[in-house]
């Protein structure tokens, strides 16, 4: 079943399109990653999905109903810490269950003990660390018990450990049956998704499992071997006709390339910049590969 | 550092057009409108008359009062029907003239006049007893002296008639009776639009408006959510400061505490739901500040609170009829100082509810569910 439907979705800002034609579908219990770098339109898409943006262009529903009546479906976390600084924990959290009309004290108990949030219940939501915040946050759009949450940008900002917790939370959740919306740019968290969309400048430019869109590059191929990083050398290569990708991690360099360039042509143009011989291997691409490959027109330089 | 600073001040200040707006042309209207409006000069005073007399003596006096455009005379049936007119606010002043006026006048015997002066508006009062000197003018007493062909002359001829002034209301002419009502109104509207004109704003700019605005609230409750805490607020407010003002500065019991209560109520609504448009008009909170302050420096200068209503030149008063608080002022004066009845307030308080329907439904539509 489909709880997120996405038909041609546009919206304008001006002149600017932020998000142009996009579709995009979401099966219940899965949790569907849309990728992108900044300014890609994902927090546009994920607010005209959650209706309180109004798109352009094209339909959306929710649960088979349009957005208006889905208001109780879903839950949404904004990118911004969006709760009440004045309030204490437990005032936030009673107050957006109250909005729902939802008033089980033994629920939202069970929502404070979940997110680890007992302790500081009577604290003002102002004074929480980032991570809690984020807790209160996930606690507060799960009140009502929705079926589906959109998460903008969930875990931007957020130690590893915390984000850790959060994502076996967003497991369990789907285990549940709820259908999970995340932005991220992440590429360990994109790997955790079960769907994922590319956008790039407002289109979506790939979609699938984090398994298929590995090869979303088509023709072009991932090389890789152990060298310092040299600028004089990434200089030279960026220059090459069908480079895609020049990325350097540590000491490892990776290539993407198109079929116009061939093994040989790369590792002679690093032989005569670092004056010795360093044999390529052709690697596996990985998502970081193909996001910064597809998405890299919209970022001025690359790694 | 310190050019720095100033520079990214000013940076800051021209990525806000709407607040360049606000300093350059709010400062620019109220000054032309201040200019035009505010003169401390009466004109067309309402002035409610009996005659008993309606001789051509009486004629002289009543165009003396009237051919300098001060007042604006009508006639009515007795003194009493003086004394209610500036009651009721129709009129603010009064001329009784009795039916023997000619006849002592004739007799060289300087007949008394009335001139009624409502007093609760001490800057109106002394403009008007100013004036007032009008009929007994030179161009009016000079044809009314009557020598008697066997009398001695006189040095100095006495004045053929006597005005005396009677100040009605406020007969000390207590300024903090004609200010403190309107004082208690400026402070309430001062509370009531900073209350709300921040917050919608100020959730806006919180971030947490987003976070709101996917729960399933109708506009409607939103807007009525937002509006009731702080009328219960305003108005208990409204009740400390008038406790105050009773406590300290003596000032009068109103003539219906009930009626009193519907004005702090209904005055309070349109100031809290006007707060609350404000703050779904601007987009940040300096800006909602600047609304607030364009709305009640005006309604301070032309609600007839300082100056009054009778100074405001005629292409400006009907400014002075959409500001709501000009309609407290009248009320609270006649409330708690002129003793008027219901019936002759019923006007105005019908506008002021209806300035509190009309910001309350504007709110409603104004109110978007989206970013």
């Amino acid at each position: 079943m489909k709880m997120i439907k996405a038909v041609n979705i546009t919206k304008r800002f001006d002149r600017l399109t932020a998000v142009n034609n996009v579709s995009l579908q979401v099966d219940k219990g899965q949790i569907f990653g849309l990728l992108g770098p900044n300014a890609a339109g994902k927090t546009t898409v994920i607010r005209m999905l959650c209706g309180i943006i109004e798109c352009d262009e094209g339909e959306i529903s929710l649960n088979d109903k349009n957005i208006k009546k889905a208001k109780t479906d879903f839950g949404y976390v904004a990118q911004h810490f969006g709760q009440y600084e004045d309030l204490s924990v437990r005032e936030n959290l009673q107050f957006y269950a109250q909005m729902y009309n939802v008033t089980d004290e033994q629920r939202l108990q069970s929502l404070l003990d979940r997110y680890e949030l007992t302790k500081f219940r009577d604290n003002l939501a102002g004074t929480l660390s980032g991570g809690y915040k984020r807790r209160l946050a996930l606690a507060c759009a799960l009140a009502h018990e929705p079926e589906i949450l959109f998460l903008d940008e969930p875990t931007a900002g957020i130690d590893p450990l915390t984000r850790k917790l959060l994502w076996d939370d967003f497991y369990r959740l789907s285990t549940e049956g709820k259908t999970l919306f995340v932005t991220t740019h992440y590429m360990e968290e994109a790997q955790r998704c079960h769907q994922l969309a590319f956008l790039s400048a407002g289109e979506k430019v790939a979609e699938g499992t984090p398994e298929t869109i590995k090869h979303a590059l088509n023709n072009a191929i991932v090389y890789s071997t152990n060298i310092p990083y040299l600028p004089k050398l990434r200089d030279a290569l960026i220059q090459m006709k069908g480079m895609m990708l020049v990325n350097q991690f540590g000491n490892e360099l990776r290539l993407v390339v198109t079929s116009q360039i061939t093994q040989t042509e790369l590792e002679s143009i690093i032989h005569s910049v670092t004056g010795k011989p360093v044999p390529l291997q052709v690697s596996e691409p990985n998502l970081e590969d193909v996001f910064i490959a597809l998405t890299q027109k919209e970022i001025d330089s690359p790694c | 550092m310190l050019m720095a600073i100033i520079k990214k001040e000013l940076l800051q200040l021209r990525r806000d057009p709407r607040l360049i707006g606000l300093i350059v042309v709010m400062p620019l209207l109220l000054l032309i409108l201040f200019g035009i409006a505010l003169k401390l000069e009466p004109q067309n005073v309402k002035m409610a008359y009996y005659d008993g007399d309606r001789s051509f003596f009486t004629n002289l006096i009543k165009t003396g009062l009237w051919s300098d455009g001060y007042f604006d005379l009508y006639e009515v049936a007795s003194k009493e029907e003086i004394i209610e007119e500036i009651r009721s606010g129709h009129a603010k002043a009064g001329l009784y003239i009795n039916n023997e006026f000619s006849a002592l006048l004739i007799d060289n015997q300087q007949p008394h006049i009335t001139f009624f002066v409502d007093g609760t508006m001490p800057s109106l009062t002394t403009a008007m007893k100013y004036n007032s000197n009008s009929a007994t003018d030179e161009s009016v007493t000079n044809d009314m002296y009557f020598t008697d062909a066997e009398a001695e002359n006189v040095v100095i001829a006495q004045d053929p008639f006597i005005m005396d002034t009677e100040i009605l209301f406020n007969p000390d002419e207590k300024e903090t009776w004609f200010f403190l009502p309107g004082v208690i109104g400026v402070l309430i509207m001062q509370i009531a639009l900073i209350l709300t004109g921040i917050s919608v704003v100020r959730e806006r700019e919180k971030k947490t408006l987003e976070q709101l605005l996917v729960t399933p609230m109708s506009k409607t409750t939103f807007v009525i959510g937002k509006l009731l805490p702080y009328i219960i607020i305003a108005v208990a407010d409204f009740y400390f400061i008038l406790a105050a003002g009773w406590l300290l500065f003596d000032l009068p019991q109103p003539v219906s505490h009930l009626l009193l209560f519907f004005l702090a109520l209904i005055f309070v609504a349109v100031m809290i739901s006007l707060g609350l448009l404000i703050s779904l008009i601007a987009r940040t909170q300096q800006q909602a500040m600047f609304i607030a302050i364009f709305i009640i420096v005006p309604s301070i200068l032309l609600s007839g609170f300082i100056f009054p209503l009778e100074a405001i030149p005629d292409i400006v008063r009907p400014i002075s009829y959409v500001i709501p608080f000009t309609y407290f002022v009248e009320i609270i004066r006649a409330l708690l100082i002129k003793q008027t009845h219901f019936q002759d307030l019923i006007t105005s308080f019908v506008s002021l509810t209806a300035f509190a329907l009309l910001f309350v439904s504007v709110s409603i539509v104004k109110f978007r569910q989206t970013l």
